[in-house]
């Protein structure tokens, strides 16, 4: 364990390195994006200011939203930036790499890049979870230490998702457009209030496009503890993280490698 | 014990092959025309500890799969291998401490940043203690010649510099066995020779034994003990490299310019004339029956030479002569 | 004269038509592509249909859910049917190639723009078609042919000048490191500004001052608003807006380009 953390700090070190060799670019895209994620958020603020709220929930609740979730997308593409690019790597061939050297391939995959605008999304959400105290006043020791397991719990569950989809690739080649579709949905669905869905489309939210473990469950744990949500968090992140672990290594026995797929016919 | 056994291998594709336009998209979905390709069949052979080995054949002919497999990248279709005790696809991870791997194709060192920023992470993947990590780096820089390259990104490398400092990667960690896919693509002959030449000397000091792939006929001449020559996924040869020089590498081709016109008639005893024009001729003969020495001297008899190229037959020549015999 | 003046606009149809046939030989990708419009629409739907139960009342600011969904419907059309051209066009400057296209007998930023309303063209079909069949099933049928005829010509006006504007954020690249992050918040402006997620008549009076003073409602709501009021007046306040800003910012890209050109043969490139 301690080793296998120490190995992820070089990773990560080696990746922050990297990014330094364009420093110029590396900061615009981190404050690019956080410009961006404000600008975004303005239509919620023009929402609620007409329309005050609905079923049940305040702008304050998307301020809160927004901290989980950003934080939560943020980390997980950053410090596992391939997670975005997965399918591509496994369609062209790259593993190659991460199996020639002796570390567990998907977890030396994934931190293997860092998405320089995902630091941009990391920061806005604690931006806006330091919003959502002030709207609130509300704030305690105990939310801030459930505010960090919320996060790991639903950035668990965005790579976990992020990996299960485009593992496919492994079976139907390419994959890009599939891996569009689901990154849309599952950051559509998670940054709009749950309180919009009925029964079976809650039901869509937290299974088949799990974005209810991304926002709603986590930042009403924020905000309220209780033991169904705490049991819920958990689950969903340790069923999505398993899931992801088990199709990724099913599908690495059928990985065709690089050019040799590439037959001339 | 040998450091690799190889029984029976084989690896098949599936590819699929799919219509034209709108209809073809749609059928390819339902049913999709799955076409088998074997990409290695039933290849058997074994190589010892400390051994330069060497692999060749066309493109396409099965090389880079064959090594896929024996590092763990690659599942079989069937058969059984063995590298240094492991079999690969189960044990991949436990191997890979053991072996070093270099893909000419796929650089493994971080393309934004100076190389010993790579080495220093590889440290790590490879678990090993600061001070070793360093007195590998410093040893490793001086017999690849490398010292000064160290700092610079490796975007602004050249090449056969790149290509180096990819060799010594991947000998950090001290491997038993080194494993080279096409390791001097695309380099000119002097990056070639430094590199071939380096792989040599870590072999004598160290006694890492080399499997080696290549298309160019010419890197194993230089490097290789034994060679195996692959075409479409089969063994087609195995032997002692001096053996194939001997018995395949025997003929030479030269190319002569002049500035003087030469006469119409013009021949060399023992040497099959190609080609004779007014300034220049072809021609080709067997260093066993006509020696070098006698050619040339009646080269430079015939007139003033300009230019000179001696050439051996090209490996799908000698793959020809193989087949044909 | 005339001779001189169709044969160039001949090439450029021609770019159109053969990027048009690109997109019908990958009927599946196109399908993939249009899976997004459904989602989006889904989640519209179920806010809005909250909303319009939460305020208790048929209208509001004059539309009603149905308004609002196909409004909604038109705006991810073209929102999701333009093809992205800052992104090609700062590619191309970046990785240099811009200096190989100087040379080819046709206007570099001509070609995106045919290449890029070939690629669109279907795309906003398709997008049209499947998320109009969901939002008919949704809350009833579309408006009538008026609003088709008067929504699809502003959208093709609108997806002129969004390429103008992303031409000039590619051309940007030329000067600055980094264009990704200008991308992104031109997309939130055609957003929020545009009226993309919101029709612009619910904003507050100044906000909606500001959003007509600016280029990017005449990209989205424009059309979109057409679409479910193809008033007379309407048409013309929304035609005559988006010439407007179609010719300041052509002349922009022309002049832009000229200077980035001038600069190319200058430096070598």
């Amino acid at each position: 364990m301690r080793k296998t953390l120490s190995f992820l700090f070089s990773l990560w070190k080696t990746n922050l390195l990297s990014a330094m060799e364009y420093r110029v670019a590396f900061l615009l895209q981190v404050f690019g994006m956080m410009l961006n994620n404000a600008f975004y958020f303005l239509f919620w603020v023009i929402f609620f200011d007409r329309f005050e709220q609905v079923n049940g929930w305040a702008l304050e609740d998307m301020f809160m939203l927004f901290g989980v979730v950003a934080v939560a997308f943020g980390a997980g593409t950053y410090l596992f930036g391939n997670a975005l690019h997965l399918a591509g790597i496994i369609a062209n061939g790259e593993l190659d790499y991460y199996l020639s050297l002796p570390k567990p391939v998907l977890l030396h995959m994934l931190a293997s890049r860092s998405v320089a605008s995902s630091a941009g999304d990391f920061l806005y959400g604690l931006f806006s979870f330091v919003v959502a105290i002030v709207v609130t006043g509300e704030f305690s020791t105990g939310m801030l230490a459930r505010y960090l397991l919320a996060c790991v719990a639903a950035m668990a569950v965005v790579v976990g998702f992020l990996v299960l989809v485009q593992s496919l690739a492994f079976w139907i080649g390419n994959a890009s457009l599939l891996t569009g579709n689901a990154v849309n949905a599952i950051i559509t669905f998670s940054l709009y209030p749950i309180t919009l869905f009925d029964g079976t489309a809650k039901l869509l939210l937290f299974t088949v496009i799990p974005a209810a473990f991304v926002g709603a469950l986590p930042a009403q744990f924020v905000r309220t503890f209780d033991w169904a949500s705490l049991g819920q968090l958990l689950l969903g992140a340790i069923v999505f993280l398993g899931l992801a672990i088990v199709v990724f290594y099913r599908g690495l026995r059928r990985y065709e490698s690089g050019s040799a797929i590439q037959v001339r016919m | 014990m040998s450091a690799i056994q190889v029984r029976n291998l084989h690896k098949t594709f599936q590819t699929k092959r799919k219509a034209a336009g709108f209809g073809g998209s749609l059928r390819a979905l339902w049913k999709p025309d799955l076409h088998p390709v074997e990409a290695v069949r039933e290849i058997s052979f074994q190589m010892e500890q400390g051994e330069l080995l060497g692999f060749i054949g066309p493109n396409g002919a099965g090389k880079s799969t064959t090594i896929k497999i024996l590092t763990g990248i690659l599942h079989p279709t069937g058969g059984e291998a063995s590298v240094l005790g492991f079999v690969p696809w189960q044990e991949r991870q436990k191997l890979a401490y053991q072996i070093g791997t270099v893909f000419g194709q796929r650089p493994q060192l971080w393309y934004h940043l100076p190389a010993v920023d790579t080495f220093y992470l590889f440290g790590k993947i490879y678990e090993m203690e600061e001070k070793a990590l360093r007195q590998r780096i410093g040893y490793l820089s001086e017999a690849f010649e490398i010292e000064h390259l160290l700092e610079t990104p490796v975007r602004k490398l050249s090449l056969g510099q790149r290509m180096r400092c990819e060799v010594a990667a991947s000998l950090l960690h001290k491997p038993r066995l080194l494993l080279l896919d096409e390791p001097s693509i695309g380099l000119d002959v002097v990056a070639k020779q430094r590199i071939r030449e380096t792989i040599r000397r870590m072999n004598e000091e160290e006694g890492v034994g080399v499997l080696l792939t290549s298309h160019d006929a010419g890197d194993i001449e230089a490097l290789c003990k034994r060679v195996i020559i692959i075409n479409h996924g089969e063994i087609i040869y195995q032997d002692k490299v001096s053996a194939l020089k001997r018995r395949y590498l025997t003929s030479k081709q030269v190319d002569v310019r002049y500035s003087n016109a030469l006469e119409p008639d013009f021949a060399i005893p023992g040497v099959e004339m190609l080609k004779v024009g007014t300034f220049g001729a072809k021609l080709r003969f067997d260093v066993r029956e006509t020696p070098v020495e006698r050619v040339m001297a009646a080269l430079a008899s015939a007139g003033s030479l300009v230019d000179v190229t001696v050439s051996d037959p090209s490996l799908e020549e000698v793959i020809r002569t193989i087949y044909e015999s | 004269m005339r001779v001189e003046l169709t044969r160039p606009a001949a090439k450029y149809w021609a770019i159109l038509r053969t990027q048009l046939q690109n997109s019908f030989a990958y009927p599946l990708d196109l399908l993939a592509r249009s899976v997004t419009i459904l989602l989006f629409l889904w989640v519209f739907v179920n806010l809005w249909r909250v909303t319009y139960g939460a305020m208790g009342s048929q209208r509001i600011a004059g539309l009603s859910l149905a308004d609002t969904m196909w409004y909604l419907l038109m705006a991810e059309a073209v929102m999701l049917s333009k093809r992205d051209l800052s992104k090609d066009i700062s590619d191309q400057v970046k990785d240099g190639s811009v200096a190989y296209l100087l040379n080819k007998p046709f206007n570099f930023i001509l070609y995106h723009f045919a290449a890029g309303l070939g690629d669109s063209l279907l795309v906003f079909a398709t997008n049209l078609l499947l998320g109009g069949a969901l939002v008919w099933w949704l809350v009833g049928p579309p408006p009538g042919v008026l609003g088709w005829a008067a929504a699809v010509l502003a959208a093709l006006l609108a997806l002129l000048l969004d390429f103008c504007i992303s031409a000039l954020i590619g051309l940007a690249a030329f000067i600055a490191e980094e264009v990704s992050a200008f991308r992104w918040i031109y997309q939130k402006f055609l957003l929020v500004l545009g009226g993309l997620l919101i029709p612009l008549d619910f904003f507050p009076e100044w906000l909606q001052n500001v959003s007509r003073a600016l280029p990017f409602a005449w990209i989205v709501y424009g059309p979109a608003r057409l679409f479910v009021d193809p008033s007379a007046a309407r048409l013309a306040d929304v035609l005559l807006h988006q010439m407007g800003w179609l010719v300041g910012t052509g002349l922009a890209v022309a002049l832009f380009y000229r200077w980035v050109v001038g600069q190319l043969t200058i430096n070598g490139g």
